[in-house]
């Protein structure tokens, strides 16, 4: 009678382990965070002022990173931020085998929470073209700019730089707008400059759902090259008061120069076309036309692979409001030069990620094509909802939107959360498929920010997501590497062109295909991107051209670069192998 | 007198083409100012004003009707229809406090005169609303209601509508079983009809898929009320 029992029970074993070790093999991300030492948690401002029970549900925002090797050994560090009063920022100094060290008390660049700051996004970028990235923290508040001093140390130079100014600020980007080789600040603000700590009026709320035109708007950073920074707002062209969520640049038209879209929560996205002489235009109702959705992402892409870079925005889709979000191809510029845009959110499948925080592109799995990865949730908190609380304020009659004091108190409840994170993989077919839970990735914390980059230089591209009010998700790739899943990386350094070679477009042709992508300067929700340049390959085991288009200008060709490895190319020169001792 | 006015009734529809352009909305207006009451005229000029896309021209002209016209039923439908008419070119929420407007004007429609069209109207609109608001109960009341109403009359095509939306409001009730053999039975009479088919057809999510697809705000709902007075 046993024999037969055992048999059964090692067969269950058994099958139970082939079920496991099958779901393991075909699970190509690895959640790492607690290993890796960068587990600690962000948590919302909370407030003491007369708003309060309004303030900390609409201002569940702030948990952002930021991914640069800001001591330049080879390997990308994180920067993460916490928003509560007090909350120390990290700064995730990567130690080379996937583990971290949180410096960032010794580096000075810790303390970005205060009783009248809560940070909300940071930026590296390189200010003064030293090869040293420098570190924007971006706070409802005030922001700073810590100069890297290259010693693993950080100052504080916001005055210095003229960059003292109360701003409620939530994104900022930087790229190099009127070509003079320097990286210029664009700064997105979501309230407008009031004291969110303490309030001196109750109307600092959106006017309305979705023609808000009572937010912080935009401010641009005009870098002068000595260290200062002059407000070029109005002389560069932008005059908003949107509810700003993010910015992204890119060259939309292969012009050369750089163009911006921006997205507003409460209203209308914008979409800016850079003249090229220091100046921009609002071309959004030709370009993109005129929504009134809750944009919050703005990312580039060119998932289609026609050579022009394309975008991804994501807004709100619930059951009580079914925005859908942008998949906005790019259609390039008609016999007139009027660029435009198509939305096929809806036809290629990306159209419902939820209350949509981050979406980012990137080929997880090397096969030659874009996907798109996006995190989401507002609000996870009790089972009770405050859907029917603020749709009772929406539908009072003649209800004065702005007024604090007339928006319902959230408490306990939840607003769109326990939101699926989505992962779409991009099929080759004109569509994509969501392959979150295939690879553990479809976690239900409110996502904010999705910083991806290679932290172990091993050509496959690891995700750290920020979650507002909970631990980060530090997702190590695991995809199996092989001859269906070349690569190749390229680490770019501007002579003329500014330093970071921010704008600087690539395009290598590969297996008879030609992909484009760019360096880019801080693109996606509460999250910065590695500054190397990352292609899959898929089987092509050869670059048969690669052709660099520097901000300068310049443009340079190398034929046969060999793939599966890093290239550092520096303007007007030969491609360099990267630090071998960081390149594996 | 009743007769007089059904005549002009008559007279009005058989002359009035639909009218496209926002230039001719005036002629639908002046009739519906002689007859506040006429549903046809009124769905035609609605039908006009979404071509026209003037839809806020024609929310003030059916306040404006309303208001001179307490006790006209059919105006007041056609005073809700005119906000849902505007619903897919508004933001989401816009759309909310369209509906909910739409809503009330239908309410006072009923109120008056609870016919099946009114009834049948307000009952389908509150399965638009997410299940959080808990809205599907009274859409299920009301539209048992005009079923009730069909179910003494002769089958006409339009008593399908009610088929349909009632077996998703019980569908939105988490109720299937009683929404399949609602589907069921109006399949009885319109064994061709393609929503019913494809309701009864699938299951689970791909049965919510279809549903919401259909219940999606964002696409125009169509409020021609032609069967009506097409009837067979």
């Amino acid at each position: 009678m046993r024999r037969p029992l055992l048999f059964g029970g090692g067969c269950v074993v058994f099958f139970t382990a082939a079920l496991l070790f099958a779901a393991t093999a075909d699970r190509w991300f690895e959640d790492v965070t607690k290993n890796a030492g960068v587990a600690f948690p962000h948590t919302n401002r909370s407030f003491e002022n007369k708003y309060a029970h309004i303030m900390e549900g609409y201002t569940a925002l702030g948990a952002a990173a930021a991914v640069a090797d800001y001591n330049g050994d080879g390997f990308d560090d994180v920067f993460v931020t916490d928003s509560k009063d007090g909350g120390k920022n990290r700064l995730y100094r990567n130690n080379g085998d996937f583990s971290f060290t949180d410096v960032a008390e010794q580096a000075g660049v810790a303390d970005g929470n205060d009783a009248n700051n809560a940070s909300a996004y940071a930026l590296w970028f390189d200010m003064n073209n030293n090869g040293r990235p420098d570190l924007f923290v971006v706070r409802f508040g005030q922001n700073l700019l810590y100069e890297n001093l290259g010693n693993g140390r950080f100052r504080d130079i916001t005055a210095k730089a003229g960059l003292t100014r109360y701003m409620n600020a939530i994104s900022a980007i930087a790229f190099d707008y009127d070509r003079d080789g320097r990286l210029d600040l664009f700064v997105g603000s979501y309230f407008q400059p009031v004291n969110l700590f303490n309030p001196d009026t109750p109307r600092f709320f959106p006017e309305s759902f979705e023609t808000a035109n009572n937010g912080g708007g935009l401010t641009v950073f005009r870098n002068n090259g000595d260290g200062t920074f002059t407000d070029a707002t109005k002389k560069a062209g932008f005059e908003l008061a949107g509810w700003t969520l993010d910015i992204g640049h890119a060259d939309a038209d292969n012009d050369g120069d750089e163009d911006l879209y921006l997205a507003a929560d409460f209203g209308t996205d914008r979409f800016f076309i850079n003249n090229g002489d220091g100046t921009f235009t609002d071309i959004t109702e030709t370009a993109i036309g005129i929504d009134s959705k809750k944009g919050m992402n703005v990312d580039w892409g060119d998932f289609d692979g026609d050579g022009l870079l394309d975008i991804y925005v994501t807004n709100i889709t619930d059951d009580y409001m079914r925005e859908g979000n942008f998949l906005w191809r790019n259609n390039g510029p008609d016999d007139k030069g009027l660029l435009s845009f198509n939305d096929v959110s809806r036809e290629t499948g990306t159209f419902n990620t939820g209350w949509g925080w981050a979406g980012k592109f990137l080929d997880y799995d090397n096969d030659g094509l874009l996907d798109i990865y996006v995190v989401n949730g507002w609000v996870s908190a009790s089972e009770e909802s405050y859907v029917p609380d603020i749709f009772e304020m929406v539908t009072r009659p003649g209800i004065d939107f702005a007024d604090a004091r007339n928006w319902p108190p959230m408490g306990k409840k939840s607003l769109s959360g326990y939101q699926k994170k989505r992962m779409f993989h991009n099929e080759g077919n004109g569509g994509f498929r969501d392959h979150a839970a295939r690879h553990g990735i479809d976690s239900t914390r409110d996502g904010r920010g999705i910083a991806v980059a290679d932290f172990d230089n091993d050509g496959r591209l690891d995700m750290f997501v920020t979650n507002a009010n909970a631990e980060p998700y530090l997702y190590r790739n695991t995809i199996p590497l092989g001859t269906s899943r070349n690569w190749v990386q390229f680490h770019l350094e501007g002579t003329k062109s500014n330093r970071q070679a921010v704008g600087a477009q690539i395009r290598v042709r590969a297996g008879g295909r030609q992909q484009l992508s760019f360096v880019n300067g801080g693109n996606g929700f509460a999250s910065q991107s590695m500054q190397r340049v990352h292609f899959g390959l898929g089987t092509a085991a050869q670059l048969e051209s690669v052709e660099v288009r520097w901000p300068s200008g310049a443009r340079q060709t190398f034929p046969n670069l060999p793939v599966n490895r890093i290239h550092k190319i520096v303007e007007g020169g030969n491609p360099l192998a990267f630090d071998a001792k960081a390149q594996k | 007198m009743i007769r007089r006015n059904a005549l002009i009734l008559l007279l009005a529809a058989a002359v009035l083409p639909l009218w496209g352009n926002s230039a001719d909305l005036e002629k639908y207006e002046k009739a519906l100012l002689a007859s506040p009451d006429d549903l046809r005229t009124g769905n035609d000029y609605r039908q006009a004003v979404i071509k026209a896309k003037e839809y806020d021209r024609c929310i003030a002209f059916f306040e404006k009707l309303t208001a001179a016209n307490p006790d006209a039923s059919n105006a007041f439908l056609n005073f809700g229809f005119a906000y849902v008419d505007k619903i897919p070119d508004a933001g989401s929420i816009t759309q909310v406090i369209l509906a909910n407007t739409a809503l009330a004007h239908f309410t006072k429609s009923i109120e008056i005169q609870p016919s099946w069209i009114a009834l049948y109207t307000r009952g389908n609109s509150y399965l638009y609303w997410p299940k959080i608001f808990g809205r599907a109960h009274l859409g299920v009341a009301d539209l048992e209601k005009a079923m009730e109403m069909q179910r003494k009359d002769s089958v006409k095509s339009y008593h399908i509508r009610s088929y349909i939306s009632l077996g998703d409001g019980y569908w939105k009730m988490d109720d299937i079983e009683k929404a399949r053999a609602i589907w069921q039975e109006g399949a009885k009479h319109f064994p061709s009809d393609a929503q019913l088919k494809a309701r009864l057809s699938r299951e689970g999510d791909e049965l919510k898929e279809y549903i919401d697809d259909v219940l999606d705000p964002n696409k125009r709902v169509n409020t021609d009320l032609h069967e009506l007075w097409e009837a067979r």
